[in-house]
């Protein structure tokens, strides 16, 4: 008996020897072997936070489809593309059929939050780590916190704001502010930057303090088409101590402006910058390095000089074209006449939906880039997003509808003028109404292509200048149907959607 | 000799004791009375016995009163005699069902089959000599219920998915594998090398906790028996593949003719004014496919000693593909080797390794603008090596022969792979068992990509070469210690229990890279140490991970008198994946069987031979999506400054910091039935699954919180719940009509009813994509199954303007409707049609799955085939691309061109129409039944192979994957990328070989 107790005992602790042995416990779970740094613990160096700003950067790439839609929501150009159902949420937008169900108004909602969350990321640990020189890394965040939130409200009109990241749920909790909430913060965030940043920035590319009070300017010309609102003074006064103080001018040939030599020039005040280095696909647009949009803009199956194949959207229609007055030298280099130019070259082009034998020059494809991964996507055309002469004719705009001074929006907008036609022949002399269209029509000719033509339109009254456009309503574009459904009922639909 | 010795005293002892011997003679017969020879009686606890003579008579002397005499024959039931006065004994002998005193291994421990209380299906390596599969996973498919095998791509070297009882997860459905105790993957062994699979259909797979919710296949491997001679054999076969299918689609004239017709539509001019010279043009599906060799050679070594077995095996496999063999193909080779060894009586020592090496070509497939789909769209007037210099076909239409010309890329895969494990019986009854299986895989690819210009626009130009390579290793190990204890109580209760725990760890690494600048622009040169181009942006890559579980686990079985059996299990897993706070959780079940035959009532029925009720409850998990409670850095930040890339760092995914598991609850209720004389068997189970806690990966969430940030992404969460629930039935037929003639029939059905039953929110989660630009189109939505398709409902073609007039207006889809057009259905009835008129299109997984094995064995000739079925599912056709000029279907032949001429197909045109959105135009019926296998043998008789000294010769043609019956219209009605949404959406799936193959089966 007492041996099979021993025997008994002997079994026990081999088995409870081994089992221990094997039996790692819960320290084991901890011991992983793998990264380690996630969101939380970062900013911990200016590295960090230079790391995190370049990552709030990255979204300006995504613009691209911003800047292609503002121009075919309006009436400077068609959707265009290879059949009528190619890419159909721009044919619907082309069209002002478009419906809350459209999955590229959603990307600009999606892409632009995704900005607004990079920037508010680095801004929400803005205070976990000193160094010298953080103020501009913060005015660099606000600016572009400001820019995407500039861009939601422009597109969507009242949005929901924040400025600590967005969490899961905030859909259902924070309702949409109204437009000039939105404003006001955009104007807090530029205004940060205006006085934190200088007019050279660290390295090109980056914000300086002419892009932050061009864009605030720029908000304050937008802020004022709304009921009551008059910030004309305010527009004025920061974009003439931007023209009296800023490093800017015009060139003087306009077409180098949108060549790859003519980046980041002189009459650049922002520029969202592209590269042809490193490729990109079709399952992830906002992802690429390079203009989507040129591509997209590109000449279908297009053989020749100078410029490369694309998908053939965003073609201008024969009433921009006529816009043009006779002796105007920017009409050549922002339209491209297909046709003559295939006549002239012996370029062979195919003809895709829609076609008008126009192509918007200004951003189509040009042959000499590294025409990486998926040429179509990957090329490096920066997009000037605020140029000295739109500078320029804002604050002309902000002189004449502000009532502040005529005399000086007559100077500034015939300074635009003379560079386009070369002399100073067709300087315009008329005021008060006369004068305000006349700078909305130079606006119209002078940036062509460059995505102000909708919002221009809108700002001041004139969308049913667009075909199928319905007052009350298509101003501001729906909120994407799956973001209401999100809501859970916190967020109404624009009107008339 | 001390056993004898001590047997001897207490003989000597006993005889002294009582002196009350008999001596004992009598006759042994079966159920039918003919006399059994060479049954084996021996007295209990001794070793003295004899032997049946040729007429089944036997005597014993001396043999002790209130002895107990044992009989016992191979395939009858053992029956034991206690002997008082009688001299002459009769005894007539049971046979026993074989395939109930089967071993079934159940995890961490082992059942016979008539005690098994769970779920299990069991497939013996006959079944894998029979298939001869390339996968050990195809054995599966069609062999047992419940239980499907698909192939996304019939490409050598394709892999196949299995599920177990359906899709119940929008996310990992594979089942757990466990190969001879570590958690191994199947394509990795050798079929040949396997001796059964238990699969664990039901809760009784809640043993292995957070990873038993897909169900368990358990592998056991082959090894040799105790004391027999070595056993070598050698199997191998050659063969001839060809594809199965080629679609009818428009010659030359035909497409020329149609296009004229589109374009005359648009009021366009004409493409092809003058059709007269075309012919029929060139035929891409013919210039693609191709016949191609496979063959197979394996051999392997078996047998055992006094104290040891062993088994060595190796097998060489090469199988081309059916499309450029040259740039398709797949070797495999596996070396493996299995030794048991007793330490001594007390201690036992197996020890496996499999070594496995693969080598792999492949070509794009099943995307838009990979070969095949290229080959169905590119236009048939052109010459075989004419590009689409144009631009006529489209930017991603290309011509396929240059493409493939163009694919360079390798693969090469290692791994070993096996188990040491010790075994120890301290005592009657108890074995602790301590094992560690690892398995360490490796491999490196790499693929180059030439400059190359396929015309104008075309999306695959290259204007700069690059070499991509990459290596990876993927590690596991499991190390587990295990006791059981077996004891009866009180004669009639026989309990087991079992006491465990496991530590398992998968981590690895990899790493990938890309060279530009290809010297040469030659594969010759594709090397990154030559590729000196240098790149702005970064090029390289590199991941890790580490996942690891922790677990203790411990169950009880209990049966009385072997008529009333109960278990009970319950298993602590912690994971790694989640946080710390919800990292361990308990899964648990139990089962109950009761063996009604055993009853007074039926033990003597001539009719039923057993008879068993069973039923199954339990909890337990899948261990998918880990790291999902925290942001990791690793989303992309790249912009441009000073003209340059930089890189900056972003968060990845979105986090939810309180996701966890998936946990599945499941109801299992079954019967097994034996029937006249054992020869039909009938399993049959209901069972339902509820998962719950189901992770949504890419839950849609407002786009507010950011996921669409490059390398950032839409969170996964606990989010929803799904209920599978169903029948099988299995009946398996056997009969010896004759001593020569004999023939089986096995089938086997399964029926899955499968429902989403909850969303949080009512969330719509979407995936798969059609043609392009379109709306996803398949769901996961509640009250549907998971991943239908979601569409337009067409009710036919308008025939004339009238008819358009009269109907809901459809100008809300993006286009005008003129006659020809499709008619859809208004199906929210609010009287326009739109996006919003979307709905059920069918689903891709199957309502029935069905298998049907027959044999014939007559003489020296054997006879098998094996069919595989599934019915009630449907596949989305969208090989087409949209652009107005590619080649299509001759379904089109048959298109709308005025009123009355067809009420199915639409009319062409190149202008805007809605016809080309996703509607049940292109979702297609595609159950199929599919003769997997005939195979015919002739094996030399044993007279004949005697005198040649060996023990077995058998030569075989068999076809595989001989035909299928389907009115689906692609290359292969079966094909799925396997994914829960987004699953049976054909671009042109890579079709699975049909196999014409001779054999030859010898052992010595």
């Amino acid at each position: 008996m007492k041996n099979y107790l021993n025997k008994i005992t002997k079994t026990l602790l081999t088995l409870i020897t081994v089992m221990i042995t094997n039996s790692c416990g819960d320290p084991y779970l901890e011991e992983v072997d793998r990264y380690s740094i996630d969101s939380e613990s970062y900013f911990n160096s200016e590295t960090d936070y230079y790391n995190a700003l370049i990552g709030a950067y990255d979204l300006l790439q995504a613009t691209y489809v911003n800047v292609m839609l503002g121009e075919i929501a309006s009436d400077n150009t068609l959707a265009g593309g290879e059949s009528p159902t190619d890419v159909i949420g721009f044919q619907q937008i082309d069209d002002m059929i478009h419906t809350p169900v459209n999955s590229n108004l959603r990307d600009i909602w999606n892409w632009m939050y995704a900005g607004v969350n990079r920037a508010n990321f680095l801004l929400e640990f803005q205070d976990k780590t000193d160094f010298v020189g953080k103020e501009i890394i913060i005015g660099e965040a606000r600016f572009l916190r400001a820019y995407y939130y500039f861009e939601l409200v422009k597109w969507f009109g009242p949005i929901p704001i924040k400025e600590t990241r967005f969490e899961i749920g905030d859909e259902t909790t924070i309702p949409r502010s109204p437009v000039s909430e939105v404003y006001a913060l955009i104007e807090a965030d530029l205004k940060y930057a205006v006085n934190n940043l200088s007019y050279s920035a660290p390295q090109v590319g980056r914000v300086t303090k002419g892009a932050a009070q061009a864009l605030l300017g720029k908000v304050y010309l937008y802020w004022s088409s709304e009921p009551n609102v008059d910030k004309f003074s305010e527009a004025a006064t920061v974009l003439d101590n931007l023209i009296a103080n800023g490093p800017y001018d015009l060139v003087t040939d306009y077409n180098t402006i949108f060549e790859n030599a003519g980046e980041n020039g002189i009459e650049s005040v922002f520029e969202v910058q592209y590269t042809d280095a490193e490729g990109a696909g079709f399952g992830c647009l906002q992802c690429s390095e390079g203009n989507v949009a040129v591509g997209f803009n590109g000449i279908r199956n297009y053989s020749g000089p100078v410029f490369d194949s694309g998908f053939s959207f965003n073609v201008p229609t024969q009433d921009v074209v006529d816009e043009f007055e006779a002796g105007d030298l920017r009409k050549e280099v922002a339209i491209l006449d297909i046709d003559a130019w295939a006549l002239q070259t012996s370029a062979t082009f195919g003809i895709g939906n829609e076609h008008t034998g126009y192509y918007n020059r200004k951003y189509i494809a040009r042959k000499g880039d590294l025409n990486t991964g998926d040429q179509n996507l990957t090329n490096p055309n920066n997009y000037r997003a605020i140029r000295f002469a739109d500078v320029l004719l804002m604050a002309a705009e902000a002189y004449r509808r502000g009532n502040i001074d005529d005399t000086k929006a007559l100077q500034y907008l015939n300074r635009v003028r003379a560079r386009a036609f070369g002399n100073t022949n067709h300087d315009v002399t008329a005021t008060g109404d006369a004068l305000t269209e006349a700078i909305a029509h130079e606006r119209r000719v002078e940036l062509v292509g460059e995505g102000h033509r909708f919002f221009d339109l809108v700002r001041t009254g004139k969308g049913t200048l667009i075909p199928g456009f319905t007052a009350n309503k298509n101003e501001v574009f729906p909120i994407p149907f799956e973001e209401i459904q999100f809501s859970n009922g916190n967020w109404a639909q624009n009107p008339n959607y | 000799m001390n056993t004898k010795i001590l047997m001897f005293l207490f003989l000597f002892a006993a005889t002294f004791s009582f002196s009350q011997n008999l001596d004992v003679s009598g006759t042994v017969t079966d159920q039918a009375g003919v006399p059994l020879p060479g049954v084996n009686i021996i007295i209990k606890g001794t070793s003295k016995g004899a032997t049946t003579d040729f007429d089944g008579n036997f005597s014993l002397n001396d043999v002790p009163i209130r002895s107990v005499l044992v009989f016992s024959y191979l395939g009858f039931q053992s029956q034991e005699i206690t002997i008082s006065n009688q001299n002459s004994l009769n005894i007539t002998l049971q046979e026993d069902a074989e395939a109930l005193n089967e071993v079934v291994i159940i995890g961490y421990g082992a059942q016979k089959r008539k005690d098994v209380t769970g779920a299990i299906s069991i497939i013996n390596s006959e079944t894998l000599e029979e298939l001869r599969p390339i996968d050990a996973a195809q054995a599966l498919q069609g062999t047992s219920a419940g239980v499907s095998v698909t192939a996304p791509s019939g490409s050598p070297g394709g892999g196949y998915n299995i599920l177990i009882r359906g899709i119940s997860s929008n996310g990992n459905n594979g089942p757990l594998v466990i190969i001879d105790g570590y958690k191994g993957d199947l394509n990795t062994i050798n079929p040949s090398d396997i001796e059964s699979f238990s699969i664990l259909k039901d809760a009784q797979a809640a043993i292995y906790g957070i990873e038993g919710a897909n169900g368990v296949v358990l592998v056991t491997t082959k090894i040799g028996k105790k004391n027999t001679v070595a056993k070598i054999s050698y199997d191998g076969y050659t063969g001839i593949q060809e594809t199965t299918r080629q679609l009818p689609y428009l010659n030359a004239t035909e497409y020329a003719l149609i296009l004229n017709e589109s374009y005359a539509a648009n009021g366009n001019a004409l493409p092809f004014p003058d059709v007269s010279g075309l012919g029929v043009g060139t035929d891409w599906q013919e210039q693609l496919f191709d016949t191609a060799p496979m063959t197979s050679h394996n051999i392997a070594v078996m047998g055992g000693g006094d104290k040891s077995t062993y088994y060595f095996g190796g097998s060489v496999l090469q199988q081309d593909g059916i499309i450029s063999s040259d740039k398709s193909n797949f070797q495999r080779a596996n070396l493996k080797i299995k030794i048991g060894f007793d330490i001594n009586e007390k201690l036992k020592f197996t020890t496996s390794a499999n070594y496995f090496n693969n080598k792999r070509k492949a070509i794009g497939e099943n995307a838009l603008g990979t070969p095949l789909f290229n080959a169905l769209n590119y236009s048939p007037t052109y010459s075989l090596d004419q590009e689409d210099v144009s631009g006529f076909l489209g930017n991603e239409v290309i011509n396929p022969l240059s493409q493939i010309a163009n694919t360079y890329n390798n693969y090469n895969g290692n791994s070993i792979e096996g188990t040491f494990q010790l075994e120890y019986k301290p005592i009657e009854g108890l074995t602790i068992t301590s094992r560690i299986g690892v398995k360490t895989y490796n491999d490196k690819g790499k693929s180059f990509s030439p400059i190359v210009n396929y015309g104008s626009g075309k999306v695959f130009n290259t204007d700069r070469s690059t070499v991509n390579q990459s290596r990876n290793t993927y590690n596991t190990y499991t190390w587990e210690t295990f006791a059981n204890y077996s004891k009866t109580f009180f004669e009639n209760h026989n309990t087991t229990f079992t006491l465990g725990t496991s530590a398992q760890r998968d981590w690895g690494d990899g790493l990938n890279a890309t060279g530009f600048d290809v010297p040469n622009n030659s594969w010759e040169f594709a090397d990154i140490s030559l590729a000196n181009g240098l790149s702005e942006a970064k090029s390289t890559g590199s991941y890790i991970y580490d996942n690891r579980l922790s677990s203790y686990f411990a169950r009880l079985q209990y049966d009385f008198k072997g008529k009333y059996l109960l278990s009970a299990l319950v298993r602590r897993d912690g994971a790694s994946d989640f946080a710390p706070q919800n990292r361990t959780d308990y899964f648990s079940s139990v089962t109950a069987g009761w063996k009604v035959s055993d009853e007074n009532f039926l033990k003597d029925s001539k009719t039923i031979n057993f008879l068993k009720l069973r039923g199954s409850y339990g909890n337990l998990g899948n261990n998918a999506g880990g790291d999902l409670y925290r942001a990791l850095l690793n989303g992309e930040a790249t912009y441009v400054f000073d003209g340059a890339l930089v890189s900056g760092v972003a968060t990845g995914r979105i986090p939810t910091p309180d996701t966890v598991w998936e946990s599945a609850e499941k109801l299992d209720i079954g019967l097994d039935i034996n029937l006249f004389n054992n020869k039909v068997e009938i399993t049959t189970d209901y069972f339902i699954e509820d998962r719950n806690r189901l992770l949504i990966s890419n839950l849609p969430v407002s786009g507010i919180v950011g996921a669409s940030a490059p390398g950032a992404g839409l969170p996964t969460t606990n989010a929803g719940s799904t209920r599978n629930k169903g029948i099988e039935f299995f009946i398996n037929y056997k009969e010896e009509l004759s001593k020569n003639l004999s023939f089986g029939i096995s089938y086997n059905v399964t029926k899955i009813d499968g429902e989403v039953t909850a969303v949080k929110d009512d969330i719509i989660s979407e995936g798969g994509s059609f043609s392009v630009g379109q709306p996803a189109i398949a769901r996961l939505e509640v009250g549907q199954p998971i991943g239908y398709f979601y569409g337009l409902k067409t009710d036919g073609i308008f025939q004339n303007q009238a008819e358009i007039d009269a109907a809901p207006s459809q100008t809300g889809l993006g286009s005008a409707t003129a006659p020809g057009d499709f008619r859809f259905v208004d199906t929210n009835g609010d009287g326009v049609i739109t996006i919003n008129d979307r709905t059920y299109l069918g689903k891709p997984q199957p309502d029935y799955i069905m298998g049907l094995n027959l044999s014939f064995d007559y003489r020296n000739f054997d006879f098998r085939t094996y069919m595989y079925s599934e019915i009630g599912k449907e596949t989305v056709r969208n090989y087409e691309r949209d652009q107005p000029n590619v080649n299509r279907l001759n379904l089109y032949l048959n298109r709308w061109t005025g009123d009355g001429t067809s009420n199915s197909v639409p009319r062409t045109t190149i202008g805007g129409t809605n016809n080309k959105l996703f509607s049940d135009f292109y979702v297609e019926n595609s159950s199929f039944l599919r003769v997997q296998n005939i195979q015919l043998g002739y094996s030399l008789p044993k007279e004949v192979i005697e005198k040649l000294g060996i023990s077995k010769f058998r030569i075989y043609a068999s076809v595989n994957n001989a035909f299928t019956l389907t009115k689906y219209r692609g290359y292969d009605p079966a094909a799925t990328n396997g994914s829960a949404i987004g699953g049976g959406i054909d671009y042109g799936f890579y079709p699975i070989s049909r196999q014409y193959i001779l054999g030859l089966n010898l052992s010595l």
